[in-house]
């Protein structure tokens, strides 16, 4: 008889008896979906956060920062700098001939978040062309900022965390209060920010210089050209990246560290899983030892019933995994949450419930290893003779 | 007492069993340990914070504020004494490899004397200023000794002749303290400010400083805000007793998370030491029915039962709560470098915590089977026929 038929056949016979068993198999099940169910919680977060940087990191745009600099709040372009970058070659023309460029600022403005601790929430200028070059700009309510005028508008998921987020509210800015008049979506960062005129901006938080200058490429092909202009021009300490690969970077540090957090853990439970897995299954051996035995006196070969054994644990781990991932994706999956200043929507993606999956995979194999060995290697006459 | 001989060889029957489920228990504790541990960690600073100490930020932008905010701000009254805080962020060698130096000046011992850092290493820089002071986490990251010479590079912060390298001379190795796991290494604020680009220099990060009287530090911190309200300047001051007060990392609420994740480690060995203790019961069915033929009482055999649960609960909750306390002293080199976040410390609460977990975890586990002895027909058990 081949070998897979065989594998087959045992494991049949195993999974039909899993009810006579039901409540120690549960310890699989309950302990995989446990161990995945706490590591796709603690991954949404890195998960949405990447997804959040990467939708906002456009290829066809560029960012134009001060060099060195790790964040766009610390730096700094002088307007005189910013007339010099947004002349060079490589940027896309408005309709009305004029580069599609646009210098921004970017500031903390104090805030709190809905439980009342303190927190901060970003606030940007967006100039004249702050929205032709943010094609995923939506109005959702209210209206437009008038240009020159102490208005902001704000993200649609910013109420979801911070108070006074709503259009009618006020901000407090350091000449007095701005009132919101609308909210927009860009399906991105932004939506959980504040927008205001550049220009209008500075002068109330008093900052001479812009922090950054965005860019629409002419194509996807222009950006070396641009970059080449800038960096060579000696008038300029600048470091021009693709606005795709600026999120890449600053995304880098935090994903690093919250991986490391998550996984930790994720690797602590499931070491708890792996003992618990292992009693189960040298138990289920041990209830099973006549019909194993039989099995072998009937012909059957060590190796399927060593397999079926690994191939049980494996179902009962993949089905707790399943229901962990669904738990952790009921509770979590697009539901908005906040790291630092960022408003984001956690994320249980397919790939991270994929991995899921192999995590109870391996758990299984590594648990149903030894007690498979033990199920094959015991005699047939004495495991017969066992009641 | 007197059952202990019962209960011993009851655990003992599969030891294979036993063991396996101790293992899984002292894992799930083990976690338990770090969880609340960090818990116990954010109280602990949270109590710790001064009630006259204060924090004093730009209210907008991150670029910090002029030195003479700090001057100002020491004039206004109830400000008993004031620090400049600031420092260069930079890597050595490598970019991966971040490195950052306190710029300190000679009131920072005054505003941070809790630090346990000792008068003299402060003095040190301000004797020889043009050297810096390294804890042992960060002479031991960076393989200094005294008289080292320490070298990074800073893009952000240009020396005075145009260049990003910086070189000090390590002066001193400093003790570490609880409040900042990743070590520190600082040098004078005079020096390294006047050794700036002319456009860099008079910088500083926050003003940090003491109120003359706790109880009125809130009032103090609102008048500071109000006193730059108009200025070019505007600032956010907080008393360290409310900054610390939230348990906030980075705007996550640790202390849900935390115990969220301690529930679902303790849930997943729940069901592990249930089906333990009640398959253990099933085995020995007609032995529990002759101890209540033979006159032990319902309370008698309950209390058996649970002790047998209890037993690798709570060996299990103490190997646990020490592999983590072990753990925690292993995170800085685990981490990667630069993450400044707190470490979890196995407190008595914590270890009062896990006791009484491990107890209700046991509890809960014999709540069935001793359900099924209490209500157990006592003869039909003997005949083997349940």
């Amino acid at each position: 008889m081949n070998i897979l038929r065989q594998i087959w056949i045992v494991s049949l016979i195993n999974f039909r008896s899993i009810r006579l068993r039901l409540w120690r198999s549960l310890v699989i099940v309950v302990g995989m979906a446990c161990v995945i169910g706490v590591m796709l919680s603690m991954l949404s977060l890195t998960e949405g956060m990447l997804k959040a940087y990467k939708d906002t990191g456009d290829p066809g745009r560029a960012l134009v920062v001060s060099a060195g600099a790790q964040s766009e709040g610390n730096s700094s372009i002088a307007r005189d700098k910013a007339r010099i970058i947004m002349d060079a070659p490589g940027i896309a023309k408005a309709p009305d001939g004029s580069p599609m460029a646009d210098p921004g600022i970017n500031s903390g403005v104090p805030v709190l978040r809905l439980d009342g601790r303190r927190a901060y929430n970003n606030l940007r200028g967006f100039g004249p062309r702050g929205i032709l070059l943010r094609p995923e700009f939506h109005l959702v309510s209210g209206r437009m900022f008038r240009f020159g005028t102490r208005e902001l508008i704000v993200g649609a998921s910013a109420k979801s965390q911070f108070k006074g987020m709503n259009v009618g509210d006020k901000v407090i800015l350091p000449d007095g209060e701005w009132p919101i008049v609308g909210s927009f979506t860009t399906g991105d960062l932004l939506d959980g920010q504040l927008i205001g005129d550049t220009e209008t901006v500075m002068k109330a938080i008093r900052r001479p210089a812009y922090n950054s200058v965005l860019v629409r490429l002419s194509s996807l092909n222009a950006f070396d050209s641009f970059k080449r202009a800038l960096t060579t021009n000696p008038a300029l300490s600048v470091e021009p990246m693709r606005q795709s690969d600026w999120y890449k970077k600053i995304s880098a540090g935090f994903s690093t560290f919250f991986n490391v957090i998550a996984y930790g853990i994720a690797i602590i439970m499931a070491v708890g899983a792996l003992f618990g897995c292992l009693n189960t299954m040298y138990a289920a051996v041990a209830a099973r030892g006549r019909e194993i035995a039989t099995l072998r006196a009937l012909g059957y070969s060590a190796f399927p019933v060593a397999a079926s054994v690994i191939l049980e644990a494996a179902a009962l781990s993949v089905a707790g995994a399943l229901i962990g991932a669904g738990i952790a994706w009921a509770l979590y999956d697009g539901k908005l949450g906040s790291f630092n200043v960022n408003v984001f929507k956690l994320t249980v993606s397919p790939a991270l419930i994929g991995m899921g999956i192999l995590w109870a995979v391996a758990v299984a194999v590594l648990g149903g290893l030894l007690p498979s060995i033990r199920a094959a290697r015991r005699p047939v006459v004495e495991a017969l003779r066992a009641t | 007492m007197r059952y202990l001989p019962l209960i011993w060889s009851a655990v003992m029957r599969k030891p294979m069993r036993t063991m396996l489920t101790l293992l899984s228990v002292t894992v799930a504790f083990t976690l338990f340990g770090l969880m609340i541990g960090l818990n116990a960690t954010f109280d602990e600073v949270a109590a710790k914070a001064r009630a006259d100490r204060i924090f004093t930020n730009a209210r907008f932008g991150g670029n910090g504020m002029p030195i003479a905010v700090a001057h100002q701000i020491a004039a206004i009254p109830g400000v008993k004494v004031v620090t400049a805080v600031s420092g260069i962020n930079g890597y050595v060698q490598d970019p991966k490899n971040s490195a950052f130096v306190l710029m300190v000046d000679e009131n920072l011992p005054k505003v941070f004397g809790d630090w346990g850092v000792s008068q003299e290493l402060w003095d040190v820089v301000q004797k020889d200023r043009t050297g810096i002071v390294m804890s042992q986490i960060q002479a031991a990251r960076w393989h200094k000794k005294v008289g080292d010479t320490f070298t990074m590079i800073s893009k952000q912060v240009k020396r005075a002749d145009g260049g990003s390298t910086w070189t000090f001379k390590v002066l001193a190795i400093g003790p570490d303290f609880q409040q900042n796991s990743q070590g520190y290494i600082f040098g004078n604020y005079d020096y390294i400010d006047k050794a700036m680009a002319p456009a860099d220099q008079g910088k500083i990060g926050e003003a940090d400083l003491i109120a003359n009287d706790p109880t009125t530090s809130a009032e103090l911190a609102e008048r500071i805000d109000h006193a730059f309200a108009n200025s070019a300047t505007p600032l956010v001051t907080i008393t360290e007793k409310m900054a610390r007060a939230g348990g906030d990392f980075a705007g996550l609420p640790i202390k849900p998370i935390t115990r969220g994740i301690a529930l679902a480690g303790m849930f997943m060995v729940l069901f592990l030491t249930g089906n333990g203790i009640a398959e253990s019961v099933r085995e020995r069915f007609a032995e529990f029915a002759t101890l209540k033929t033979i006159g032990f009482s319902d309370r008698a055999v309950t209390t058996m039962v649970v002790l047998e649960a209890a037993l690798p609960c709570m060996i299990g909750a103490g190997l646990g709560v020490v592999v983590a306390a072990f753990l925690a002293r292993q995170i800085p080199a685990l981490m990667p470098p630069n993450f400044g976040i707190p470490l979890p410390h196995i407190s008595p609460v914590v270890i009062a915590w896990a006791a009484a977990s491990a107890f209700v975890v046991a509890l809960l586990s014999a709540a069935m089977p001793i359900l099924r002895l209490t209500r157990m027909d006592i003869a039909s058990a003997l005949s083997g026929r349940t």
